[in-house]
């Protein structure tokens, strides 16, 4: 493990948790980070809504396939398990569980993966959701990786009360709430812009996120803005 | 579900008063109402469930002001659970006094949204000081995503989709199984139909509707390119609008 990138991302993501940032684009930092220290392929950050229902938060890829299989897990999947249990729920080779998992393992097969770790997001005594990281080598995952891939979990929950709070008492419905709604404005802003522009979906949130950062924007802002045509976005092409 | 069975009471198809009738019955209020707002045109009053509801939505549109304008704007709840406190007065100094002289000691106004769609407000009113609790606000939240989809389907009988009927079962449905993809295909049918996010979820459910399909498959077909959408020629839609 690079020690030096270890050190440098919590550096940078204490940084990140000053009153008014932006926790969207925080998450997806986050994940790629998961994915550049950690040995992961692929990393996604699940919230779960007032029904229960995980949904995804942030993915160090906004492609359809990986969104699909994070989401598939509501119905099974380790994710699913570790959300309910609280508990890591670690997988070494994939293939082994297809009599458990069948449908999560047979798409997690088809997107190139051969082991997953879900690792519970706890806030207080509940569980809020799921930090997912995928591998396409089957194989253990080292264990100190996993210690900082749940720190890195408990970063991304501690986040969510950074959200700035309206009253007491309810905050953490509040938050969950408000997140849940930045991230359906973002996919409807990747899907305008993936559309205007003949663009993929990754590609799309790159530029949407891009130029939040060059604005100093919140990327939900960024999203509403774009999607009612409210103002100019030189680049976006609204 | 309670909100259905309001709708049987009354003899009708479910609407945006059986959801507020059920709110009623649910949570710790003593009424609801709801007003459809929006930031090009003018707001009104959609339903109420009693006198100090009435008051209370007409209160608002006409000072400008209130915990429901807040929440159109802001895109969050806003949870007042005693309006004589003294910040609430000095933040809404006309409506904090008149919604006391109504009646209405708390006030809870819930955003009807769905990322950029935002067609109006829930409010609810206790006329004792009252805080809701963490599942009654999850309650409220629900009731809330519930209006926003009723008010939608509105405007789908508007656009001459088969109305008429009970809500389909699948409607209900949809409301559990979020999906990215749902979100994604409104973005991408604003484009394709050059409308808005509103209009571009209505066509969205209209179609699924019309061909009796759920909505998760129709938004998957849209954002893997294996249907479009187009202004002049929605799929075998004969009843354009404009």
């Amino acid at each position: 493990m690079d020690q030096q990138l270890l050190a440098k991302t919590f550096v940078e993501l204490a940084d990140n948790l000053v009153a008014d940032f932006d926790l969207m684009d925080f998450l997806r930092l986050l994940t790629d980070r998961c994915v550049g220290m950690l040995d992961a392929s692929a990393a996604g950050v699940l919230l779960a809504d007032r029904d229960g229902k995980l949904r995804v938060m942030a993915a160090s890829d906004e492609q359809v396939r990986l969104l699909e299989l994070f989401q598939l897990q509501n119905d099974e999947g380790p994710c699913l398990e570790s959300f309910h249990t609280g508990a890591p729920v670690i997988i070494h080779d994939l293939t082994r569980e297809i009599d458990r998992w069948p449908r999560f393992v047979t798409a997690a097969h088809r997107s190139g993966f051969g082991a997953v770790q879900a690792l519970p997001m706890r806030l207080r005594d509940e569980t809020v959701g799921a930090l997912n990281l995928f591998r396409a080598a089957p194989g253990p995952f080292d264990p100190p990786a996993t210690l900082i891939a749940q720190a890195l979990a408990d970063v991304a929950t501690i986040s969510l009360l950074q959200q700035r709070t309206v009253h007491r008492g309810t905050v953490l419905n509040e938050q969950l709430q408000t997140a849940l709604n930045s991230r359906v404005l973002i996919e409807q802003a990747k899907g305008k812009l993936a559309e205007r522009q003949g663009i993929d979906m990754e590609q799309a949130f790159t530029a949407l996120r891009g130029y939040a950062r060059a604005h100093n924007r919140r990327l939900a802002d960024v999203a509403r803005a774009f999607i009612s045509g409210s103002e100019p976005l030189a680049g976006l092409g609204a | 579900m309670l909100v259905a069975e309001q709708a049987v009471r009354r003899g009708a198809r479910v609407g945006v008063v059986d959801v507020c009738t059920a709110a009623v019955a649910a949570l710790p209020v003593g009424g609801a109402g709801m007003s459809a707002m929006s930031r090009s045109a003018p707001s009104h009053p959609l339903c109420s469930t009693d006198d100090v509801s009435e008051q209370l939505e007409e209160l608002q549109l006409t000072l400008g002001e209130g915990p429901c304008v807040d929440a159109f704007l802001h895109g969050s709840a806003v949870l007042t659970p005693d309006l004589l406190t003294r910040d609430l007065q000095d933040r809404w100094t006309v409506f904090a006094d008149a919604a006391l002289e109504a009646g209405a000691r708390a006030v809870f106004a819930l955003p009807l949204q769905m990322g950029a769609i935002s067609p109006g407000v829930l409010d609810l009113y206790a006329d004792v000081p009252t805080a809701l609790d963490a599942e009654e606000l999850a309650d409220a939240l629900a009731f809330a995503d519930l209006a926003t989809l009723i008010l939608l389907d509105t405007r789908i009988d508007e656009t001459g989709a088969p109305a008429g009927g009970p809500i389909p079962e699948q409607s209900i449905e949809d409301l559990g199984a979020y999906r990215a993809e749902i979100d994604q295909a409104n973005g991408i049918l604003t484009v394709q139909l050059g409308v808005g996010i509103e209009e571009a979820f209505v066509r969205l459910r209209a179609y699924a509707y019309a061909r009796g399909r759920r909505l998760a498959d129709v938004a998957a077909d849209v954002v893997a390119r294996r249907l479009r959408f187009s202004p002049d020629a929605e799929p075998d839609r004969t009843d354009e609008e404009t």
